[in-house]
Parts: C-alpha cells; sequence; structure tokens
C-alpha cells in the first residue's frame, strides 16, 4: 500500500510539474463559467440579431432564460473538456513505455498491476475534481441568477455523465495495455465511443450503449425518464469494471 | 554460493533465434565480465533475468530463488542499470533516489542516508536541478547510484561504459571496483580494456552460446600460445634466424615470433648465443583480451 502511494504521489507530482494539471484546471473552469455566462448573454445576442432579422422579416420575442439553458449549455460542453481530458492524459502509460522509465522501477520489484491502479487512480481522481468543479461553478452561478429546481433529474443526469467519463477511463487504460503508441490509444478510444455512438441511432441500441449516458439534455428537460439510462449505467459500470480488471493481465505479460 | 545461474535459455524474436541456450554461473562477489558483439545477446540475456522479456525455455536461479517473467520477485535482489537509463526528468536527483526506496519499501531512515551516500559516490551529492537537463555521464553515473540504492546482492549493468567519455568511463569502472565487496556485478560490455581492467570473471557470447567461462587469469592461461617474441639489432640476424628455423615468422621491423609448439624455444636461444648476435628484446607473448576476444568470438 505503501508502494502504491508513492507511485501515486509521482504521478501527481508529474501533473503538476509537466503543467498538465494547470491546463485542465483553466479548462475546466472556463467551461464551468461559460455555461452560465453563455445563458445569461443569450437575450442580449438576441436583440443584437434581432434588428438585423427584423430586416429579412423574421420577428423575435423576448426570450425568457432560465437555469435550464445553463444546463443545457453544460451538456454542450463538458465534452469538449472531457476531449481535452483524453487528449493530454491519454499517454500516460505509452509515453513510459516509450522513454524506458517504468523498466527502472518494475526492475526494483515494484508490481506491474500496482501501476495498472496507481494510474487508474490518478485519471479518476483528476477526472472526479476536474468534473465537479465545472460543475459546481456552473451550480453557483445558476444558483445565483436562476432557480436550479426547474432541472428535473439534475444530481441524475450528472452522475451519469461522471461514470461515462470514469468508463472512458477505463477504455484507455484497457487500450494503453494493449498498445504503445498513445495516438492508437486514441484512435481506438475514439472509435469505440464514435461506433456506439453511431448506433445509438437504432433504437435498441441506445437503450444499452454507455453513449446514452452523455444525453444529459433529455434527463434535465424531463424528456427521458430517469429509469431509461439504468441499462446504460449497468452495462457503463460492468464494461468498466472488466476493462479495468483484463488490463492487468494483459499488462503482466506484456513485454516492453 | 552461486548469485546467479542460467541453464539452457533460448529466445528467438521472429524467425531469428537469438539465444540458443546460454549456461552460466556467476560466484557470489564477483565482477562478471559479459563480452559479445553488438546483437550477440547480451541484452537479451539482462533483460530475460530481469523478467521484462520471456524466455522460450530455460531456467534462471537468482540467489537460489526462481526468475519468472511478469513477475517482479526476484527483482528485490537485483539493481539494475539499463544501456541507456531513462529517469523521470522533473525529477531531481533525491527527488528520484526517494522515490525510488519509497517504491520498493525501504525505510525512510534508510532511504535518506543510502541516497547521500550513493550521490556523494557518484558525484551528484550537490545537484539540485531536474534530471531534464543531464548529460549522458551525470545519467549513468545517477544510474548507478539508483541501481544500488536498496543495496542489492547482484548489480546488472547494461553496457555502462560504451556511450561515454574515457573521463566517464574511469569514473564508472572506478564506482564498480569501489562496491565489489557488497555486492556481485554483471556488466555487459564490449569495451576489452574496461574488462581488463576490473574483472574478475568473464563469459563470452557467441551466436546465442556462452562458449568460454571462468575466471579471467584461468581463460587467459589456457589460451597463452606459448609463443616469443624476439627483438634484433641488425636485419642480417634476422635473416640469419629466419633461414635457420623454418618455424619462425616475421612480425615487424626486426621483430620475430617464435612457437613452442614447433620446437624448444631453447634451440633458438643457443643458436642467438653461439653465433654471439645481438638482441635488443626477447619475451613470452601473454594473450590480451583483444587476441582472446578474435580468437573466441570471430573464430
Amino acid at each position: 500500500m505503501k508502494t502504491l502511494m508513492s507511485f501515486i504521489k509521482k504521478e501527481f507530482l508529474e501533473q503538476v510539474r509537466t503543467s498538465k494539471i494547470i491546463i485542465l484546471f483553466i479548462i475546466f473552469v472556463i467551461l464551468g463559467i461559460m455555461n452560465p455566462a453563455v445563458a445569461k448573454l443569450t437575450p442580449a445576442l438576441m436583440k443584437y440579431m434581432s434588428e438585423e432579422l427584423a430586416q429579412s422579416g423574421i420577428t423575435i420575442n423576448e426570450v425568457t432564460i432560465t437555469a435550464l439553458d445553463s444546463w443545457v449549455q453544460f451538456y454542450k460542453n463538458i465534452p469538449m473538456g472531457l476531449l481535452v481530458f483524453i487528449l493530454i492524459e491519454s499517454s500516460i502509460l505509452t509515453r513510459e513505455y516509450q522513454s524506458g522509465t517504468l523498466i527502472l522501477s518494475l526492475t526494483k520489484g515494484f508490481e506491474r498491476y500496482k501501476v495498472i491502479i496507481a494510474k487508474t487512480v490518478v485519471l479518476c481522481i483528476l477526472w472526479t475534481v476536474l468534473y465537479f468543479m465545472c460543475f459546481g461553478i456552473t451550480y453557483g452561478y445558476n444558483a445565483y441568477f436562476w432557480d436550479n429546481s426547474v432541472a428535473h433529474n439534475l444530481v441524475f443526469s450528472v452522475m451519469c455523465y461522471y461514470i461515462f467519463g470514469l468508463w472512458i477511463i477505463s477504455l484507455m487504460i484497457l487500450f494503453s495495455v494493449m498498445s504503445n503508441a498513445n495516438t492508437i490509444v486514441l484512435a481506438e478510444t475514439g472509435l469505440v465511443v464514435f461506433l456506439l455512438y453511431l448506433l445509438s441511432m437504432i433504437k435498441k441500441v441506445k437503450e444499452v450503449s454507455p453513449t446514452t449516458l452523455m444525453d444529459g439534455t433529455s434527463l434535465v428537460y424531463g424528456l427521458s425518464k430517469a429509469k431509461e439510462y439504468n441499462i446504460p449505467l449497468a452495462v457503463a459500470i460492468l464494461t468498466l469494471a472488466a476493462c479495468l480488471c483484463g488490463s492487468i493481465p494483459i499488462f503482466n505479460k506484456k513485454q516492453l | 554460493m552461486d548469485m546467479l545461474k542460467i541453464s539452457n535459455l533460448h529466445k528467438h524474436f521472429g524467425t531469428k533465434e537469438v539465444l540458443k541456450g546460454v549456461n552460466l554461473t556467476i560466484p557470489e562477489h564477483s565482477i562478471y565480465g559479459f563480452i559479445g558483439k553488438n546483437g550477440a545477446g547480451k541484452t537479451t540475456t539482462m533483460k530475460t533475468i530481469l523478467g521484462i522479456l520471456k524466455a522460450d525455455e530455460g531456467e534462471i536461479i537468482v540467489n537460489g530463488k526462481k526468475a519468472e517473467y511478469g513477475e517482479t520477485a526476484t527483482n528485490r535482489f537485483i539493481g539494475y542499470l539499463p544501456d541507456v537509463p531513462e529517469f523521470y526528468s522533473f525529477m531531481t536527483p533525491k527527488e528520484y533516489l526517494r522515490f525510488c526506496g519509497e517504491i520498493t519499501g525501504m525505510k525512510k531512515a534508510d532511504i535518506e542516508s543510502n541516497s547521500k551516500r550513493l550521490l556523494d559516490m557518484v558525484g551528484l551529492g550537490s545537484e539540485k536541478h531536474r534530471i531534464k537537463g543531464f548529460s549522458r555521464g551525470m545519467k549513468q553515473r545517477l544510474g548507478i547510484a539508483q541501481a544500488l540504492l536498496n543495496s542489492p546482492k547482484l548489480l546488472i549493468c547494461d553496457e555502462p561504459t560504451s556511450a561515454l567519455d574515457p573521463v566517464g568511463r574511469k569514473e564508472i569502472l572506478d564506482i564498480l571496483l569501489n562496491v565489489k565487496d557488497q555486492t556481485t556485478v554483471l556488466f555487459s560490455t564490449h569495451i576489452l580494456s574496461d574488462v581488463e581492467r576490473i574483472c574478475t570473471d568473464i563469459a563470452f557470447l557467441k551466436d546465442g552460446v556462452v562458449s568460454t567461462q571462468g575466471k579471467l587469469s584461468d581463460i587467459k592461461t589456457k589460451y597463452r600460445s606459448d609463443e616469443y617474441l624476439f627483438e634484433m639489432a641488425e636485419e642480417a640476424d634476422v635473416r640469419r634466424l629466419l633461414e635457420r628455423f623454418k618455424n619462425i615468422k616475421q612480425t615487424g621491423n626486426n621483430q620475430l615470433i617464435f612457437n613452442e609448439k614447433e620446437g624448444s624455444v631453447f634451440e633458438v636461444l643457443s643458436f642467438i648465443t653461439d653465433n654471439r648476435i645481438p638482441l635488443v628484446k626477447m619475451e613470452r607473448v601473454e594473450p590480451t583480451l583483444e587476441s582472446l576476444f578474435l580468437e573466441v568470438v570471430e573464430s
């Protein structure tokens, strides 16, 4: 346990000293602020544009903004945050293979499975902190400007997207133990999400696919019921566990 | 006791068979030179000992325990210095050694005292900069420090001196010589002068098998060629000797080589004294490692 903690400590030191954590922090703060800001600015933008639109015969009525608009922005923008997170962190294992830094740790008797655990824990902690910080900022502004209670299933929808993020992390770890280049990790993770997203056009797939968890907008609008997300949630958690459990034996047999 | 015993080790990459049954025994407290041409399989053997590469066949016993691929239990006895060691460049040497100590479960006090002693020994004691800007020599020295941190029973160095300038090489060799009492050293190289300077035992790796192994002095004796070198003062005398003895060969300016397999050296000596031939020098030719290397590895 102590040895595992030391490796986790090293991972965080690396995140700080290579400025990764700062970049992610700034991006998630900006996203958190942007959600209510865009919602707040919408009426002003509309008014500005309405004069031009009026000339072409379109009239715009007074728009009323609620916390819902801000939450819709949240679900529009958070994929951007997740994408940046993946781009920055996808090399968490592969860069150690390429530089050979892992060899020295392993040849000292540090167990291989602890490498996987440490990297997973670090990614999960980072995602948890960044995601809920972004959520907290949006929540705070929304509470100040409007009223959060208009959103349906808010906590549930937020948890769904959070689990989706963890699911992506588990895919990244699995693909990282299977390949040596982070471009392959990125391509494979992207491909899985893209294919599932495409296949979700089919209703039967949508009912089980973890990508359904990304659709928080339908939940907060009350267009979808929470129970419709139960199966995707269960599928995500099961595949997440399978990916992580599978990564360890694969990594144990990996030639470094 | 034997620190390391390798029996019948086989390994292939694709269709190329790199190791074809390596047998190697390393006694405790020796400095073992592992000699072979580039691509002979030295690094492959070392990585298999460390469990980084999977052997096709064979057994490796480190300090009485079997080494297994993918497992790192026997690595607790081993300190390893790769040919090009790579560290976490965002750390300082001190931080790196602390990290190494922590992941191997060393006590805090031991980490502190050992790191300080080792960093001073390798001349990085006052280095406060991050590893990022280190030269190869500095990295190699830090590599030795990290390898020795948990007082390993066996230190494995993969060509520790090949990429270094003469000063850097001397520093590394001195360090290896220094730690001989505490640990057994196995180091691969193709620089023969390094081997002559510090090794007690050697093994030649050729075509995937160990062709010769044992004490350096024993091997030298075994390969002693019973050759004598004569250096004459006058060229005319060289010709006289060449005419008289069929089995004498001219090797250089006024230099002759006589091999005792083909007659006694005393015949030559009595010819020289009888004819009062002035002699500049006469010596028994000692085999150099270079000639040994050529004989064992190239033949």
